[in-house]
């Protein structure tokens, strides 16, 4: 009966964190489509949303990298599913209450991490999956859209040419439907299994799953509506950092910053490599950015998001090591999650209400 | 325990090459539709007809090309 209630309460909290990397990170797929003005904002991120949960049902690489190459399930329990997830929750609420880029998926894997340390020790981690499955990924996938959309934005104003630029203007923002629809079918195949990989895990540990199972269908349907869900719901504070304040970019910026963003999450879904779709969409602004002009960039702006990122992972371990501590606190039962979960609730409505108070984020300008 | 031995190399270069092909090919291609389209509005305008058919289908092939590899990437990846 504990150990039912601890897992439903996990489920719970996983889906609500997918619902914030919904609200979260997804806001970065349509910015690049609205700050051209090839979308307007609410169809923008209701064909986004749509996508995400259709994403959502492609793949299972991913959720299996997640569930069991990261840390050792056999060592694992649902309470330090849980605390990883408060940890990555947290960690998301400071930095959309800070309006910085950051990343839903490290926040998880190093929240996860984080609370599975602070229970077992560091033997628990299992370095292969987390050096060669995610960390090498998450320095090489920005870096990646980087160049491709570099090289793109090249190739493309060659092609170009010299034609008018009212009909090229047009044309590249008619393809800003289909690249930007790639890039959030792309961001829900990957983002989505993230949470399946850990309500697996959590049913792993449970007991309710043999280990290595593939994510069951509940879960796979559930986490698509979550994040469908949490992207239908906002970000407008992140789509203004993301789409306007790193470069003034025009329609075939826009393209090739998301043709380039769909085909790295694509294919490093493919290969079950879970990556930060914030991390290689701004990878793939700057590269179109860069190759114009550098100066276009704003290398400041640049740096703080590239900070953010350098903290999310040990920032989100630490908070999932501290969730983990405070659970611990009531013993192995049932109560130390109802607790936190019960704190995190009220710290939530907390931040949303001084939010709330200080006025709603200013939405980007289309067109 | 060797890096190399930590990295699973060839799904990363495979990811590189997949990644940079689609991604500068795709923008190649839809590229020239645009150019396509530009240049059937302007070659339409100087009454060219041929030249125009030509530039048009130009375009019309390209996009027919970028649906058919967004439409591959999708098969490719819910083929595993």
């Amino acid at each position: 009966m504990t150990s039912d209630v601890i897992l439903v309460l996990v489920v719970g909290t996983a889906l609500a964190f997918d619902f914030t990397n919904g609200f979260h990170d997804t806001a970065n797929v349509v910015a690049t489509s609205i700050s051209t003005g090839a979308a307007n904002p609410q169809a923008a991120i209701a064909v986004a949303s749509l996508l995400n949960f259709v994403g959502a049902f492609i793949s299972i690489s991913v959720a299996a990298t997640v569930a069991n190459d990261v840390v050792d399930a056999s060592v694992i329990t649902p309470t330090i599913v849980f605390a990883g997830l408060i940890g990555a929750i947290a960690w998301n609420l400071v930095t959309w209450y800070w309006g910085l880029p950051s990343s839903s998926s490290h926040a998880l894997i190093g929240g996860v991490v984080g609370s599975a340390v602070a229970a077992a020790g560091f033997h628990v981690i299992i370095a292969e999956g987390l050096v060669g499955k995610v960390l090498i990924p998450a320095i090489v996938a920005p870096l990646l859209a980087f160049v491709v959309a570099g090289a793109s934005i090249g190739v493309s104003y060659r092609v170009i040419g010299r034609q008018r630029p009212g009909i090229v203007s047009r044309g590249f923002k008619y393809g800003q439907i289909i690249s930007g629809g790639l890039l959030a079918l792309a961001h829900g195949t990957n983002d989505a299994q993230k949470t399946m990989g850990v309500i697996t895990l959590a049913l792993i540990a449970n007991g309710s799953l043999g280990a290595g199972a593939d994510p069951p269908v509940w879960v796979i349907a559930s986490s698509a509506a979550a994040i469908a869900a949490g992207t239908y719901s906002g970000g407008w504070r992140i789509i203004k950092t993301t789409g306007t304040r790193i470069i003034k970019m025009d329609a075939a910026q826009g393209f090739t910053s998301q043709g380039a963003g769909a085909a790295v999450i694509l294919a490093s879904t493919h290969f079950g490599f879970p990556l930060s779709t914030t991390h290689v969409i701004n990878g793939g602004v700057m590269g179109s950015g860069a190759a114009k002009r550098l100066s276009a960039v704003r290398w400041g702006v640049a740096r703080n998001i590239v900070v953010a990122w350098v903290l999310t992972l040990p920032a989100a371990a630490a908070i999932g090591a501290l969730t983990y501590a405070v659970t611990s606190l009531f013993g192995n039962g049932a109560v130390g999650p109802v607790v936190v979960t019960v704190l995190s609730l009220a710290a939530i409505a907390a931040a949303f209400a001084r939010r709330a108070q200080r006025g709603a984020p200013v939405p980007v300008q289309s067109g | 325990m060797v890096l190399a031995e930590i990295v699973e190399v060839k799904d990363l270069v495979e990811t590189v090459v997949f990644a940079t092909v689609t991604g500068i090919g795709v923008t190649a291609i839809f590229s020239l539709a645009i150019w396509g389209a530009a240049r059937y509005a302007d070659l339409s305008q100087e009454e060219r007809p041929w030249a125009a058919g030509a530039a048009a289908a130009t375009a019309g092939l390209a996009l027919l090309a970028v649906l058919a590899v967004v439409v591959l990437g999708v098969v490719v990846m819910t083929s595993k």
